[in-house]
């Protein structure tokens, strides 16, 4: 099994879907490349499911084109599209055992007994079952349930792959060791994948591309990286790793905080509220009061810290009362300068780090 | 004596009901008694309390033939002729520990609807499938009866009936069984049979039988060739009342008392003088089956022959039907 | 070393073995106890009732004991053939409450919650009806003049009318109605709990509907249909009512012949026979059927 020849783009174009009066999804939009690791991230109800469920074709949309390729197939029914599909749960075929799991895609579809052996076999290499075809499911663990599952959905080599929470199941460490098996196989593969997730961290390791839903929408489309360093949205930037929002005020192409002008990279945006998304690592304890110039010094009172070995926490609060998070690395001239909790301390902040967003939302 | 009270047990329905106006309620009126009463399944609940000892009944009432097993069995008291009187009361039906209480015929119905006035009179033509076409029912769960009218469809005289040769009578028997529809199992489903038409005719209790007509449905039947049938009565071993029982007995079983039985149920009264009374009037003493006037067209069934002879004669019939 | 933990030393690798030991002990016989009034009943409304049933067949008229309750069995042909009509019976009303009850089932388990409870009230609104007045409505829709039959005549498909009560159709049909309910419910029951992502699965990976239904749905739903036929069989071995209403004495069930039995001999042991028969066939096919479904060594049978 080489690298998926078909491997085949995604377009989908103004996808509605109501259940009763509920709109689940509006005029959504979303285009996959060919060979592309897309994972649409967003918390339950965000409709992330149901659009995985329109592509594969066991949800009907109210509206919309989904085009695979050149063909549409929006109304083609499920055992027609030739998707591949890991669900949540594995769905696998407690009446089989894991050979006949695996061989039943290429049952459907008429491979002779010595052929599919044989690439069941393939299947069964690819996600490390080598022997295991004999076993019934009961039997398996579920990080090999999980692999039986993948190998089900990759060995009739479907043009794309939809992963449902595939992972969801399995114990930390086990998830993350399959993050990066996924991650590889699909290299090898490149196939098309579409991965549906709420774990933000998972996403952020595993995807080419992370869509951010929200209330039927995606807030934001970007490579990890950029969404990480960019949230164009509150929900974004909060939903994509920690983050401290602190509220500043625009006029006249600057930005202010407690009557302190606020340095940005990028211009200030239009005048009026907005929120400042600060990420803790990005702030740091200030050994004195006077920084370098273009670095933002926010005054607050210490109240807590907590120490993790390689990194600290420390929770202040701002003269406003507002909470803030700092993380950094236990470096030795950091922690030989750590102030006690309760004493004042000054944090800073480079201008390049300030990522501005509006207020309400 | 008074203020005793006794249980007496019988088959419950229209049929206690009619017992409970006619014999209880006088008795435990003369004899300053309470009656209580209960039903029965037959001889098995005797049977029953008596080897549990846990005899509940001082009076229960059974089949003739049961009564005659159950006398072999050993199961009831003896019976104390100098209380009861058993003038009146065919010798047949007198024993030492059971005693005869009511009358039940087997006749032949049919109905009219299908065969006018010109229908099967006899078990002769109820055989007589040339002559008689249509849908035939015989009583499956009653094997004495069945043989009884077998053997009188054989031509053989009333009074030579008894004792039943049961080997011919079977052979009778294979004659109609393949021309019979339904061998009913009970009363209930007799009457249903030939209520809703799905049968022409049947052998049917003269008290179901009497029941069709009153209701109007299409049916005519007599006592020609019935097969009288008798209930007894006994004191079953180890009854607590025993005394009180035995006094209440001679008060079912004297004239003045059977004589109100024919006036609530058409089950006949077992002692030939209650049609002395005068009770009875005289256009209802046609239509009672042991009125001395239909006494002389019926068979009695022999209870003492069936008690020897019922669980083979039946095996063999269980056989025969099922084939 | 304090002295605590010299003591504790001591005892070596076998610390406070021995109570942990008695410890175990007085745990199972606490969950004995808890377990005793359900072994109880078990033991005094099944294994002593049965157990004396089986003593009491074997002692003939007289008292004494004796096999001839048993040999009544091949001397006399009629207990024969009311045996085989007695699996007859089971088995054709078997295939019927499948036939009829799985597509039933089917429908049931496809509806929304709503609907399907709905629906399950008509399946076990007969329930409600005792069955004696059901056996009786029976006979009043199937027999000469009822209402099927006139039907059929005043449509002039039939001149003669169709005989469907007081025969072995009778039987079947009152029987089937009576016990389809007890092989509708554990089938639906198991149906529900198919997973819906299986049979997704199914079509997902290439299977049409009627494909996904015959290799998934159906495999999935055979233990419900197991217990259900299971329930259905054992049911209709001890069938009396509707046999002997509908099946105008010429469907002579083993039920039936116990009640005749009992009534007929004057010793318990000649019906206790036959109850010891029925059952004993009954655990050797029960037997038969766990062993049957046993060698399908797949999952889904072992894992019930």
């Amino acid at each position: 099994m080489s690298i998926a020849p078909s491997a085949l783009p995604i377009s989908m174009r103004r996808i509605e879907k109501r259940f009763g009066s509920v709109a689940v999804l509006r005029d959504l939009n979303l285009d996959v490349e060919a060979g592309e690791f897309l994972t649409l991230l967003g918390p339950s109800g965000s409709g992330k499911t149901t659009l995985l469920m329109i592509l594969a074709g066991f949800v009907r949309a109210n509206a919309g084109s989904i085009r695979v390729g050149d063909d549409e197939i929006i109304t083609t029914p499920p055992h027609k599209r030739n998707i591949g599909m890991v669900f949540q749960n594995y769905a696998l075929f407690p009446h089989m055992n894991v050979f006949h799991n695996i061989a039943f895609p290429l049952k459907q579809r008429g491979v002779a007994a010595a052929e599919t052996a044989e690439r069941v076999e393939k299947a069964l290499d690819l996600v490390k079952l080598q022997g295991l075809g004999e076993r019934r499911v009961d039997q398996l663990s579920g990080g090999q349930r999980q692999r039986v599952a993948l190998a089900r959905a990759i060995v009739f080599e479907p043009r794309i792959v939809l992963m449902d929470e595939p992972l969801s199941a399995l114990d930390k460490g086990l998830r993350e060791h399959m993050q990066i098996e996924l991650r590889s196989l699909h290299r090898r593969l490149g196939m098309t994948t579409v991965y549906v997730t709420h774990d933000q961290r998972e996403a952020i390791t595993m995807s080419d591309r992370i869509a951010v839903m929200n209330g039927g929408r995606i807030e934001q489309l970007d490579k990890p990286e950029t969404l990480y360093a960019t949230p164009q949205t509150r929900f974004v930037a909060g939903f994509i790793g920690e983050s401290n929002f602190i509220p500043v005020e625009c006029h006249n192409g600057s930005v202010w905080y407690e009557g302190r002008r606020i340095h940005t990279a990028a211009p200030a945006p239009a005048s009026g509220q907005h929120l400042m998304v600060v990420r803790p690592e990005k702030l740091r304890l200030l050994a004195n009061a006077e920084p370098a110039s273009g670095v933002n010094v926010l005054d607050a009172t210490l109240s807590d810290i907590i120490y993790q070995g390689d990194s600290f926490v420390c929770y202040a609060v701002l003269r406003d009362g507002r909470q803030l998070t700092l993380r950094d690395y236990c470096r030795s001239d950091v922690l030989a300068r750590m102030p006690a909790p309760g004493q004042p301390i000054s944090l800073g902040l480079d201008a390049q780090d300030t990522i501005l967003v509006a207020s309400d939302g | 004596m008074a203020g005793d009270t006794i249980t007496v047990a019988s088959w419950g329905g229209t049929y206690q009901e009619a017992q409970t106006k006619a014999f209880f309620k006088p008795t435990a009126d003369a004899l300053g008694i309470t009656i209580r009463e209960d039903t029965t399944n037959g001889l098995d609940d005797v049977r029953l309390q008596v080897t549990g000892n846990a005899v509940k009944w001082d009076i229960t009432e059974l089949g003739a033939d049961e009564c005659a097993r159950g006398s072999k069995e050993g199961l009831f008291e003896k019976l104390d002729y100098g209380i009861i009187d058993k003038s009146g009361i065919n010798p047949k039906l007198v024993h030492d520990d059971w005693v005869g209480i009511s009358y039940t015929s087997v006749v032949l119905i049919y109905r009219t609807d299908v065969f006018g006035d010109k229908g099967p009179k006899t078990w002769a033509d109820f055989w007589n499938v040339e002559k008689f076409p249509g849908r035939r029912a015989l009583s499956g769960s009653q094997a004495t009866e069945t043989l009884s009218v077998a053997a009188l469809a054989e031509g053989i005289p009333i009074d030579k009936v008894y004792p039943v040769d049961i080997d011919g009578a079977l052979k009778s028997v294979d004659k109609i069984r393949g021309h019979v529809d339904a061998w009913w199992t009970s009363g209930a489903q007799a009457m249903q049979l030939v209520k809703d038409g799905e049968v022409d005719m049947a052998s049917i209790w003269n008290g179901r039988a009497g029941t069709l007509k009153k209701e109007g449905a299409p049916v005519s039947f007599s006592f020609d060739q019935g097969v009288l049938t008798a209930d007894c009565m006994v004191i079953p071993k180890g009854a607590k009342n025993k005394d009180a029982a035995m006094k209440a007995l001679a008060m079912f079983v004297s004239p003045q008392l059977q004589a109100n039985l024919p006036l609530y149920v058409d089950n006949g009264p077992v002692n030939e003088k209650a049609f002395e009374t005068g009770k009875i009037p005289q256009d209802r003493i046609k239509d009672i089956n042991s009125s001395p006037e239909n006494v002389k067209t019926q068979v009695l069934q022999d209870a003492e022959f069936w008690r020897d002879t019922l669980v083979e004669a039946t095996e063999k019939f269980n056989n025969l039907i099922q084939q | 070393m304090s002295a605590q933990s010299a003591f504790h030393e001591s005892a070596g690798t076998n610390l406070n073995a021995q109570s942990l030991r008695a410890d175990a002990r007085r745990e199972s016989l606490r969950l004995l106890a808890l377990l005793a009034p359900s072994l109880f009943l078990v033991f005094a409304i099944t294994i002593v009732p049965i157990g004396w049933l089986f003593w009491l067949s074997l002692f003939d008229e007289a008292g004494a004991f004796s096999a001839a309750n048993y040999a009544r069995f091949f001397e006399q042909a009629s207990y024969i053939k009311t045996f085989v009509t007695t699996f007859k019976v089971a088995f054709i009303v078997t295939g019927a409450c499948v036939l009829l009850g799985y597509p039933l089932a089917y429908m049931l388990s496809q509806l929304t919650r709503r609907a399907a409870s709905i629906c399950l009230i008509f399946v076990i609104l007969p329930f409600w009806t005792s069955v004696l007045v059901r056996t009786y409505a029976w006979l009043v829709i199937l027999q000469r003049k009822g209402l099927i039959n006139s039907w059929l005549i005043d449509l002039g498909v039939i001149s003669q009318p169709l005989s469907l009560a007081n025969n072995l159709s009778g039987v079947v049909i009152g029987m089937t109605h009576i016990l389809l309910p007890f092989l509708v419910l554990p089938l639906y029951a198991s149906m529900k709990t198919i997973d819906t992502d299986c049979l997704r699965a199914g079509m997902n990976l290439g299977a049409g509907p009627a494909a996904t239904f015959r290799q998934i749905f159906f495999p999935l739903s055979l233990p419900g249909l197991a217990s259900g036929v299971v329930i259905v069989f054992v049911l209709c071995l001890g069938f009396f009512v509707t046999p002997a209403l509908m099946g105008g004495g010429k469907v002579i069930m083993w039920a039936m012949r116990m009640e005749q039995t009992t009534s007929l001999y004057s010793n318990w042991g000649a019906g206790a026979a036959l109850g010891v028969v029925l059952l004993v066939v009954t655990l050797a096919l029960l037997g038969l059927f766990q062993w049957l479904l046993g060698a399908r060594a797949t999952g889904v049978w072992s894992s019930r």
